[in-house]
């Protein structure tokens, strides 16, 4: 059963890289944008900086750990849950149909089967300039706190995934909402900075509704010794209690789904 | 001759309104941002008086009155024309009695409006809600200013993008191209941020371009943060740019168009 | 054994409905209203194992809903239907593992990379081992003359070749049913052929029972003994395609051949003049008056020749699809 899955997924991965391939000039140009997206807000970051020694409390140091979290996380979620975009053409076009009467099940293939090589290789500068930051961390926070931070960057990475699943559920059930991966998106556009720096009202909607701060603030809080026990034991349980819930939100939507007309 | 390009505006309009939950989620996702850019300012003034030359109202109202002019400025008929183009669908406007550019531009007119209204919405309810105090021009003139160089953008930014799109004409996959066009775009024309934080030397260069005529001087205009004969000085400028780009857009066009026909599509 | 049975299978949608004009526009953005429609209305079949089958009605008929119920991608509003043993929407994959489900304006092939991948990606779908997946390919190739399509990106192919390489991406498994929505959409006359000759094979060699929509009368002429009729959401005839014609039309074709001329006119109380040559007329008769008038007929006038016929089936046909 796993390794049909696996082969299936490989299958795909390779047939998504082949498809990329037949648009060198717009895979390319694509790629090149996200690396300027990239560039261009860290220089931002940067300049910001030369008027200002502290932001929120923040060192400039502190604010390069925000935003590459955010960036870990954001990447491989597009990485690996690329299928989500395409999910409103795919039951509109009718490929979901397909997706539903073949032995193989349709969350899988609408999530998690199309892999965006581009971002790939956007992701490797991420890592070279987690990399160049870590090292300037001070020494000695400990093996626990590494191992803390990575822990909650996959369990942001879970979140995530929830929330790809629920969108994924939405395209099926509604068959109209285009633009509902964009919105998350956007609004994730807000974890590139510490979730501090929002007002009261916003900062506990990102942290209990819409859980930016739990997916790319609190792992790198959690690096610089500032998240406490309780947000990382709440912060394990939102994950766990996201998926069930996208997971039962998926299967009732594939449960009304009508196929697109003729 | 101008009733058809109404009527296009006129279907667009009720198009756009039919699909209320794309619209909704291109003005959430442009909310999320606002927000965001606006505690980011807001935490990085902290208690500092000012920042940049910014008064604190001027700094906030800067995001407030982007948002505006985001709706506004950027919104064209690229990704139409780059589809349209590589999937053939091209052909059958070439055909019919109706300019290409007229019918698109009354299309992004309707999406303008559209676009508008409910950017006006969202800032109101954001000052409502948080208590965000704007800034508002003192001086007829600068509405004056302000309006009509917000204007000009706009058909800059339409025919700018109508040349980039049209390079799909070589290439059938100019999406990449547009992508990076836009991206590149919005940072140099001060859309995230007032173009005052990079270092000296880069934002003179950035004023031998026309990206910072599109959004950084109107909201300057809008900011009274320049004198009124600098500000026309920018309309003039602003004029050049347009002129420029119209003749570039159709240059290139044209040029796609007889490079389609002789490949036969 | 059965391979398709439904009981009273119902089906309703929800459609919005909106005022015409802007004002109807900026209505609907507040306030949607919503119509029910019934697609399909309590529609109970059987099909043996091995037949090939004929599904016609107009557009909108509700055909397609049905194709949908059975294979699981629509729950049904009301109703049963066992497939091969299994209840289709539950979506069992030893049941998906043994049908497929051929849309004509559909593709499951990846549109910029050739077929090839997505056969192997189907091999990996359906578990196929290595030597029944080269097995299945090798016939299939044969079969659908396949041989220089398969490493040309399926954008770069026509539609023949497209739809016959369709055919083949879901027939890698050996599926015992095969639904078919439209095979021979947009295809022209050889490639229809081609196309019918193969349904035929495969439902010959390997069992397979088909049931298949077209609006393409020969698809049905040639491939169907037994056609199933649905108009509305109803079920309107299900029965040997011969018999169609003497359940549809109402009545008869009666041609005769006078030795002197004689006017239409004169003949209008006998039935419907549909033709009328001096020499020669035809007439539409009802059904249960063919031999009264045909005495009178051949009574009243200089017949020479005179003869009886049913309307053909082509007529019938195409009176049903274009809902007449």
């Amino acid at each position: 059963m796993i390794r049909r899955y696996w082969r299936i997924w490989i299958q795909m991965a390779q047939m998504s890289l082949q498809a990329q391939l037949a648009y060198p000039l717009g895979s390319f140009g694509f790629l090149i944008g996200k690396l300027m997206r990239l560039f261009f807000f860290f220089a931002f970051v940067i300049a910001i900086f030369r008027h200002t020694d502290t932001m929120a409390g923040y060192s400039l140091l502190d604010m390069a750990v925000f935003f590459l979290t955010f960036n870990l996380v954001d990447m491989t979620a597009q990485i690996f849950f690329r299928g989500i975009y395409g999910a409103r053409r795919a039951v509109s076009d009718g490929d979901f149909d397909f997706y539903l009467i073949q032995p193989c099940s349709p969350l899988f293939r609408m999530a998690f089967t199309t892999v965006d090589f581009l971002d790939v290789a956007t992701i490797l500068p991420v890592l070279l300039m987690i990399g160049i930051v870590f090292a300037r961390l001070p020494a000695g926070l400990g093996l626990g706190r590494y191992a803390l931070y990575t822990l909650l960057t996959f369990n942001g990475i879970g979140i995530a995934m929830a929330i790809h699943i629920f969108v994924a559920g939405l395209a099926v059930r509604t068959q109209e909402l285009e633009n509902t991966i964009w919105i998350y998106r956007d609004i994730m556009f807000m974890g590139k900075f510490p979730v501090d720096i929002y007002g009261g009202a916003a900062r506990w909607v990102l942290t209990l509704v819409i859980p930016i701060a739990v997916m790319v603030t609190f792992p790198a809080k959690a690096l610089l010794g500032i998240l406490s026990p309780a947000w990382t034991v709440y912060a394990l349980a939102l994950c766990a209690v996201f998926l069930a819930a996208s997971l039962g939100f998926w299967l009732d939507s594939v449960k009304r789904y009508t196929s697109s007309s003729s | 001759m101008i009733r058809k390009y109404w009527t296009a505006y006129a279907i667009s309009l009720q198009e756009t309104l039919q699909r209320r939950s794309s619209l909704l989620m291109d003005r959430v996702g442009g909310v999320a941002i606002i927000v965001s850019l606006y505690y980011f300012w807001k935490a990085l003034l902290g208690t500092k008086p000012s920042f940049l030359g910014y008064s604190g109202e001027q700094m906030l109202s800067y995001v407030l009155v982007m948002n505006i002019l985001r709706s506004f400025v950027f919104t064209g008929r690229g990704w139409q024309l780059v589809g349209e183009i590589s999937s053939g669908r091209i052909s059958s406007y070439l055909v019919r009695p109706i300019s290409y550019h007229g019918y698109t531009l009354a299309l992004d007119l309707a999406q303008k409006t559209v676009h508008l209204a409910a950017a006006f919405l969202e800032v109101g309810v954001l000052i409502a809600a948080i208590g965000a105090r704007v800034y508002l021009p003192h001086s007829l003139s600068t509405w004056l200013l302000f309006s009509v160089s917000v204007a000009v953008s706009s058909l800059l930014f339409f025919f700018m993008e109508f040349m980039v799109s049209s390079l799909a004409f070589w290439t059938s996959e100019s999406g990449g191209p547009l992508f990076c066009f836009e991206l590149g775009l919005q940072f140099a024309a001060g859309t995230f941020f007032p173009l005052d934080v990079l270092p000296h030397s880069l934002q003179k260069a950035l004023a031998m371009t026309p990206f910072p005529y599109m959004v950084f001087f109107p909201i300057n205009i809008y900011l009274e943060r320049m004198a009124p004969a600098e500000a026309v000085k920018i309309l003039g400028i602003q004029a050049v740019w347009l002129a420029f780009f119209v003749w570039a857009a159709t240059a290139v066009w044209k040029l796609g168009l007889s490079n389609y026909s002789a490949e036969g599509g | 054994m059965l391979s398709i049975e439904t009981r009273a299978l119902t089906k309703n949608f929800s459609v919005p409905e909106k005022d015409p004009g802007l004002w109807g526009s900026v209505k609907s953005l507040f306030n949607r209203r919503w119509r029910q429609v019934r697609a399909v209305d309590s529609v109970s079949i059987k099909i043996e194992e091995g037949e090939l089958v004929g599904f016609l009605g107009a557009n909108g008929a509700g055909k397609t809903t049905t194709l949908k119920m059975l294979s699981g991608l629509l729950t049904p509003t009301s109703g049963e239907a066992v497939v091969l043993g299994h209840v289709p929407w539950k979506r069992k994959s030893a049941f998906q593992r043994r049908f497929s489900l051929v849309m004509g304006q559909r593709t499951q092939l990846w549109w910029e990379i050739p077929a090839l991948e997505t056969f192997r990606l189907n091999q990996v779908i359906y578990g196929l081992s290595d030597a029944d997946y080269k097995k299945n390919l090798g016939e299939l190739v044969d079969l659908l003359e396949l041989q220089d399509c398969l490493s040309v990106p399926v954008k770069k192919l026509s539609l023949g070749q497209r739809m016959r390489a369709e055919l083949a991406a879901a027939l890698l498994h050996k599926p015992a049913l095969l639904l078919l929505d439209e095979p021979t959409l947009g295809l022209d006359v050889v490639m229809q052929q081609k196309v019918r000759a193969f349904i035929k094979e495969y439902n010959k060699r390997n069992k397979a029972t088909i049931l298949l929509t077209s609006h393409n009368m020969d698809d049905v002429v040639e491939l169907c003994p037994r056609v199933i009729v649905i108009e509305l959401g109803r079920l309107l005839y299900d029965g040997p395609l011969a018999q169609l014609v003497s359940r549809y039309a109402d009545h008869k074709i009666i041609r005769a051949v006078f030795d002197r001329e004689v006017k239409a006119a004169d003949l209008a109380h006998l039935g419907t003049v549909v033709e009328d040559g001096g020499l020669k007329a035809v007439l539409q008769v009802p059904r249960g008056q063919v031999s009264a008038r045909a005495a009178k007929l051949l009574q009243g006038f200089p017949v020479v020749d005179l003869t009886i016929d049913e309307v053909p089936i082509d007529d019938i046909v195409r009176r049903i699809f274009t809902h007449k």
